[in-house]
């Protein structure tokens, strides 16, 4: 670890911070009046607190004891209540975490929005209402976000009935495409529908928009149209074997490793399973492989944003990421969807001969500084590509932390965050490499990261395969004894993220004490992070903010799960 | 003064040769034909470049095979495409604007074939050689925006509207500059006849050892032959100016609602385009068809294939510009350059002559 932990006193003078982790007790006296209850999370502490109390308490947390980064908001119906739960962090030391559990009642499920708080709530609680059912008072624009608006009933509630086929039928939908003129006739904007059919649009985003000549004047991106009910899905599978596939589904560009890595930290956290090192060794290669993938294609289609569409960045990309996904499938046996991950351990050790796995992989790596050198020469050197994205779709650094932006976009806005060194896993914290960061906050500073990330990925693959190529082949451990069926203790809960290739991926999970989740909450990145693009684009031109959309690198199947 | 290259135009020529004699019915007949001769010529080349020329080029520049199906180096895919494109249903949108919906691709493709109705193509292939041959050409060149207004706005397509009005911001802005470096040449030259311009650029420039460098206003004037290359690029709207298409932004810009023949006939008149502007290029820069050995409408095939070559090196390769950068470009750089290109060009050529 080269990068050392974020001084101390820049958190020295918040509530509850000491030596030895957090002092719960004195976060609970900071808020005691709203407080009602305790529970413990494996992650963090949880505090119970009045629906009606929630801005209170959350906004003397934030400013008081720093808890600035509002990760995730999970919503869930118990026989007796709903809740929803803040899981609290700090931008500056991501270790130290606290959930807000908000009850409410089975038939007045109210409780207060936190968007006033974090504008990332937005879109968190809208969701919670869709999914869930819970209304929230004070939300600026508390409509379903994932489902039709036709939608009845809640499907993560549980008296909605699964089996019953909805009977509105299609054309009684609302059209959401339909809506052409939001302004009078002597207006001087104009109201396009850009997507969901879309060169740019990255996947099935509907983003509508109303332009000023070609500005843009307002914009709101519309999202669910790849929902495909991952959340239940998972909460219909066992721990053990069946949910560790689904995650390769969320972000297929393909992140598939990391997600899996997502669900397997959240899993072994709950069911304290330890994992050997030298699978440690083989989920940290694997995990930026992967991400080596995924920032190269996120290259190329920025630049297919940016420069049109046949041009030499995205095949050169592909190019390069197709050796990559050789090397991924040699190793896993699968292009796309890994499935490499299993709860203890990965699924099985580098190919026979291990020396020529070894070769293909240093092979790459020795040409990749050429490779990187010709992308600079390409894309970030030329300057009608500065010229388009140096100054534009500008997200300031707290506009992204009020945001919950997590990864590149928030790495590109000069924010120093890393699960990966801040709330280390696998085998990270041993190894010789830098959080890259950018502080232009603008697209360019967005692409400047993902290809100096690939950088440091490399130095990480590199120092791996140094490891596996010494490791003694008795001690080759690639999975820990984990019982065939995994049933966590009743009422566990436990929220575990990680640094996947967009940004913080968590997993919020509940044990009912059976073997399979309760709740199983995902917290895309991708979602966070889409919600900013109004920020970024509202008065640029419609090229700015299809190049701002192609910074955030978002992956609709994750966005909509 | 050199003889020019083409001393009679072509439907003379085809008079003499058939023996016709004269008379308005026979100059009817003989330009007809010369028309159509250069006319299937530039579609030959149209058709060679659009459906595989182009696709076999990028593919080089990216790192792809492209097409290599059928045919030799999948030549006849040529034949595939355009069966399978005019046998594509033609959709006209309900609200279309008809009939501008239904001329806009004509104006397109016709604007540019007209064009090359006076360029000398060497060998004596010239349709005709009027005394305002080069005004001529600009004039029928940018009717074609007119087409992608048509077709903009007749669309009833937001995406096509804005492409449309794009278009229209891109012309104006491109095309003052395009025709004032064009002025320059003419002041050079002293004639707006194609066929003296060509002559003109006869002569030798300076000898390097044996090689003697022609008096190609390419060589005169590099500074005017750039500028207009760019302008070029942008008349032609290719990167960095392919702002009025812009698949990323706004879809296809004028042309997302036209399929089938329309599209066919758009796509043609953009490549068709492209020629013309290698046409302009060619004769106005590069010494029109004069080239050693080979006979001139093979060296005029070359220069324009050239020219052709470059925006699809352009296309690959450099990203686009903003429209706002487009814009500012247009009239704050060009403008302003190709004004100071045209006093001191006038200054020279007054001086010296």
């Amino acid at each position: 670890m080269s990068l050392e932990k974020p001084e101390p006193s820049a958190t020295a003078d918040e509530v509850g911070v000491t030596d030895d982790g957090l002092d719960y007790d004195a976060l609970e006296a900071l808020v005691a009046e709203h407080v009602v209850d305790r529970e413990s999370h494996v992650n963090a502490e949880a505090f119970v607190v009045y629906p009606d109390a929630v801005q209170a308490t959350l906004s003397t947390l934030k400013e008081e004891a720093g808890f600035d980064h509002c990760s995730c908001v999970t919503a869930q119906e118990y026989e007796d209540r709903f809740e929803s739960i803040y899981h609290l962090k700090k931008f500056d030391d991501p270790t130290q975490q606290l959930s807000i559990v908000v009850p409410t009642t089975k038939d007045d499920p109210v409780s207060e929005s936190a968007e006033p708080v974090f504008r990332t709530a937005d879109w968190h609680e809208r969701e919670a209402y869709d999914l869930v059912g819970i209304d929230y008072t004070d939300h600026p624009d508390l409509r379903r976000i994932l489902l039709p608006e036709t939608w009845q009933g809640h499907p993560l509630g549980k008296d909605y009935n699964q089996n019953q086929p909805q009977i509105v039928p299609l054309r009684e939908h609302a059209n959401p495409l339909e809506q052409d003129h939001r302004a009078g006739e002597d207006s001087d904007t104009m109201f396009v529908n850009i997507g969901p059919h879309h060169p740019a649009t990255h996947g099935v985003l509907h983003v509508k928009t109303v332009l000023d000549g070609e500005q843009i004047a307002d914009l709101e991106p519309d999202i669910g149209y790849l929902h495909r009910c991952e959340e239940q899905m998972c909460q219909g599978s066992t721990y053990r074997h069946q949910i560790m596939p689904y995650p390769d589904r969320w972000d297929y560009t393909p992140g598939g490793i990391l997600n899996e890595w997502a669900y397997a930290r959240a899993a072994e956290s709950m069911a304290d399973i330890d994992v050997p090192e030298y699978a440690q060794v083989l989920r940290t290669m694997s995990a930026e492989l992967t991400r080596i993938c995924a920032h190269l294609l996120a290259l190329g289609t920025f630049g297919l944003d940016v420069y049109g569409d046949f041009t030499a960045i995205f095949m050169y990309a592909v190019r390069d990421r197709e050796i990559v996904q050789n090397i991924l499938e040699d190793l896993t046996g699968q292009r796309l969807m890994f499935n490499y991950f299993r709860l203890g351990g990965v699924s099985w050790d580098v190919p026979e001969p291990r020396e020529e796995f070894f070769e293909n992989i240093r092979d790459f790596l020795d040409g990749l500084p050429h490779r990187l050198e010709e992308y600079h020469d390409l894309v970030t050197g030329n300057e009608i590509f500065q010229m388009r994205c140096v100054d534009t779709g500008v997200l300031p650094p707290e506009v992204a932390k009020n945001y919950g932006a997590t990864g590149p976009v928030a790495r590109g806005s000069g924010i120093d965050y890393d699960l990966r060194r801040d709330d280390p896993y696998g085998y990270y914290d041993e190894l010789d490499w830098d959080v890259v960061t950018e502080d232009g906050c603008d697209n360019y500073s967005r692409v400047l990261v993902r290809m100096r990330e690939v950088e440091e990925s490399a130095k990480i693959i590199d120092q791996c395969v140094d490891l596996l190529e010494d490791w003694p082949e008795e001690e080759r451990e690639i999975q820990s004894n984990v019982p065939r069926t995994l049933r966590p203790d009743a009422d566990k809960e436990v929220y575990e993220a990680v640094e996947c290739a967009k940004g913080e991926l968590g997993i919020y999970m509940r044990s009912d004490g059976t073997d399979k989740p309760a709740r199983f909450k995902i917290r895309s990145p991708c979602f966070s992070n889409l919600q900013t693009l109004p920020e970024m684009s509202e008065g640029e031109y419609i090229p700015d903010m299809v190049a701002s959309l192609g910074s955030l690198d978002i992956v609709l199947g994750e966005v909509d799960r | 003064m050199i003889e020019p290259l083409t001393a009679t135009p072509l439907p003379d020529t085809i008079a003499d040769m058939l023996n016709l004699g004269d008379g308005i019915l026979v100059q009817l007949l003989t330009g007809l034909l010369a028309s159509a001769l250069v006319g299937t010529f530039m579609l030959l080349n149209t058709a060679l470049a659009g459906p595989w020329a182009k696709r076999k080029i990028t593919a080089a520049f990216t790192d792809r095979i492209s097409v290599n199906r059928i045919g030799p180096a999948g030549i006849g895919t040529i034949v595939v495409d355009a069966v399978r494109l005019l046998s594509k249903e033609l959709i006209i949108p309900e609200d279309a604007d008809r009939p501008a919906y239904d001329i806009a691709p004509l104006v397109l493709a016709s604007s540019a074939l007209l064009g090359f109705a006076v360029i000398p193509m060497g060998n004596g292939i010239q349709v005709a050689d009027p005394e305002i041959g080069l005004a001529y050409v600009f004039a029928v060149a940018s009717i074609a925006s007119l087409g992608l207004v048509m077709a903009g706005y007749a669309s009833s397509n937001k995406y096509s509207f804005l492409g449309g009005l794009r278009a229209v911001a891109q012309n104006l802005a491109y095309e003052i500059p395009l025709v004032l470096t064009g002025a320059s040449v003419v002041l050079f030259a002293g004639s707006l006849r194609m066929s003296e311009i060509v002559a003109a650029q006869q002569g030798t420039l300076f000898s390097l050892g044996p090689i003697a460098v022609p008096a190609w206003f390419a060589f005169v004037n590099p500074f005017a032959f750039a500028l207009f290359f760019i302008a070029n690029l942008a008349e032609v709207g290719r990167n960095p100016f392919d702002i009025p298409e812009a698949p990323t932004e706004i879809v296809a810009g004028y042309q997302t609602e036209y399929s089938s023949v329309y599209f066919v006939l758009f796509y043609l008149g953009e490549f068709i385009h492209i020629f013309l502007g290698g046409a302009i290029i060619a004769t106005l820069f590069l010494g029109g068809p004069a080239g050693p050995v080979l006979p001139g409408i093979v060296w005029f095939t070359i220069k324009i294939w050239a020219v052709f070559f470059f925006t699809q090196w352009a296309r690959s390769a450099v990203p686009r510009v903003r429209i706002d950068q487009l814009i500012e470009i247009g009239w704050k750089g060009m403008l302003v350059l190709s004004f100071a290109n045209l006093v001191l060009t006038a200054v020279i050529v007054g001086v010296i002559a």
